[in-house]
């Protein structure tokens, strides 16, 4: 096993007055283990696109993860999609993306736009074959990945985005391509990389997107580790020994709440620098240790953390605010949402006198309920989630 | 002169951003800014009460609300 890791992200734009997308994405896997991608475009709009692209997602999804042969998985998709009673025919467009034991991508493309590769920032012309299965024309490749390589596939609505609005023939797939190549930074994300080619499509379309417009994109990076201690220990005796462990490993290190940052001061002999920097009103400032990389306050950062977590996950939201804000709790969230994989937390179980005041809203179960909440979404994001209790 | 306010979280919730927002702008509004050194800190361990701010070691336990009169009181007293 290598230190690779896969990176998905996607962004769907519905077409204007439709409230479901005729286009879908369906993944497993990913992270360390193989991944497979599936975007499927159905044929039209509305309902009837929007259960033609899941059976097909769906179906090629599962039987490709099963392991089953591609002839196998196209013929079942040809047999099994309903009809449809306007063009007689049942169809609906696809790419597959699917990464094998962090070494090889496999590209398989049905009348999608051509997937775009990035390697290092450069377009990467990957070797292509094609094959006639059950009637179909379906494109496959194979190539070995490497570290930064970027794989966009992207449904029609993105290559035809301003047809007719502001140009005459729509964006092109290799214009895309020049744009993504544009645009490409080392630290994108996967889901960012989607979100500056899908505003574009949406600024191109005037922001009444013509068709259904999906970009996803797979990222492969290299893992990156988050430690992240919040709480003092229950026993003051346990705090040497928490210390231990939390600055044992690699990797970036967070440290949440005010008593937690004294015992590191004490620890680390170093003192705490306290800023008064109040970058959004409703988290407390930020502050700094020498040796920590991010010091802030507890819970109530990390309240605002979840509720940015819940935001992400929520694949309508464009452009989100801790994308670019200052405030501890956005330094957190691109720490955890867009730099880590592997995240380990280290919770102190102490009991805050302070926050036995019954007129304040902190209680221990709330700040429990508030982590296992937390690694619940960082779970759904694909990151490995550990976390210890002292 | 070092006003130093606690921004832990119980503070944050009792109003510690007021009061740092209000100091900083009586420090200005008094042309104070060479005198008066504003600083954040961690919990100081009295939570029960209001707000934590020392003045100079002395500590005191604000509510937003008092800060005019903690300024004029303790403050300017002191740099008279």
């Amino acid at each position: 096993m290598n230190d690779l890791w896969t990176e998905t992200g996607y962004i769907s734009l519905n077409k204007t007055g439709e409230s479901l997308c005729g286009d879908r994405v369906e993944m497993h896997g990913g992270g360390d283990e193989d991944l497979i991608l599936v975007l499927a475009d159905g044929l039209g709009s509305g309902v009837k696109a929007n259960i033609l692209a899941t059976l097909t997602s769906k179906i090629l999804c599962t039987m490709i993860s099963g392991g089953i042969p591609l002839e196998e998985c196209v013929s079942t998709i040809a047999s099994t999609l309903p009809v449809c009673s306007v063009r007689q025919v049942a169809y609906s467009t696809f790419t597959v993306l699917h990464i094998t034991d962090n070494k090889t991508a496999h590209i398989i493309q049905f009348d999608n736009p051509a997937t775009i590769v990035l390697r290092d920032g450069e377009l990467y012309d990957y070797p292509k074959t094609t094959s006639q299965i059950s009637g179909k024309t379906i494109w496959q490749s194979s190539f070995p990945i490497q570290k930064n390589d970027v794989l966009i596939a992207m449904s029609d609505g993105a290559e035809f985005a301003g047809v007719g609005m502001t140009m005459n023939f729509g964006w092109t797939r290799d214009s895309i391509a020049d744009y993504a190549v544009a645009n490409y930074l080392p630290e994108n994300s996967a889901k960012s990389t989607c979100g500056i080619i899908s505003d574009e499509c949406n600024r191109l379309y005037g922001g009444n997107p013509g068709d259904d417009t999906t970009i996803a994109a797979v990222r492969i990076r290299s893992r990156h580790t988050v430690n992240l201690v919040v709480g003092p220990p229950a026993n003051k005796e346990d705090d040497t020994r928490m210390m231990n462990l939390f600055f044992s490993k690699e990797g970036t290190s967070i440290v949440c709440g005010g008593t937690t940052s004294n015992v590191v001061s004490r620890y680390l002999k170093k003192p705490i620098v306290a800023s008064l920097d109040y970058s959004d009103p409703e988290v407390p400032p930020i502050s700094a240790i020498e040796g920590v990389d991010l010091v802030t306050e507890g819970v109530i950062t990390l309240s605002k953390v979840l509720a940015y977590a819940e935001d992400f996950l929520d694949a309508a939201k464009l452009a989100p605010n801790w994308a670019v804000q200052k405030d501890g709790a956005s330094l957190i969230a691109r720490e955890l949402f867009e730099n880590a994989t592997d995240i380990n937390f280290f919770v102190g179980r102490a009991i805050n006198p302070a926050h036995q005041n019954p007129n304040l809203p902190i209680t221990f179960a709330i700040k429990q309920q508030l982590i296992q909440n937390l690694t619940d979404c960082l779970k759904r994001m694909g990151k490995h989630i550990r976390v210890s209790y002292f | 002169m070092k006003i130093t306010i606690c921004i832990g979280s119980s503070c944050h919730l009792k109003g510690s951003r007021q009061i740092v927002e209000e100091l900083q702008r009586l420090v200005a509004e008094n042309d104070l800014k060479d005198q008066v050194e504003l600083a954040g800190k961690f919990c100081m361990g009295n939570c029960q009460n209001g707000v934590c701010v020392t003045l100079d070691e002395e500590n005191f336990s604000l509510k937003p609300e008092d800060t005019k009169s903690f300024f004029e009181n303790e403050v300017l007293k002191r740099l008279k």
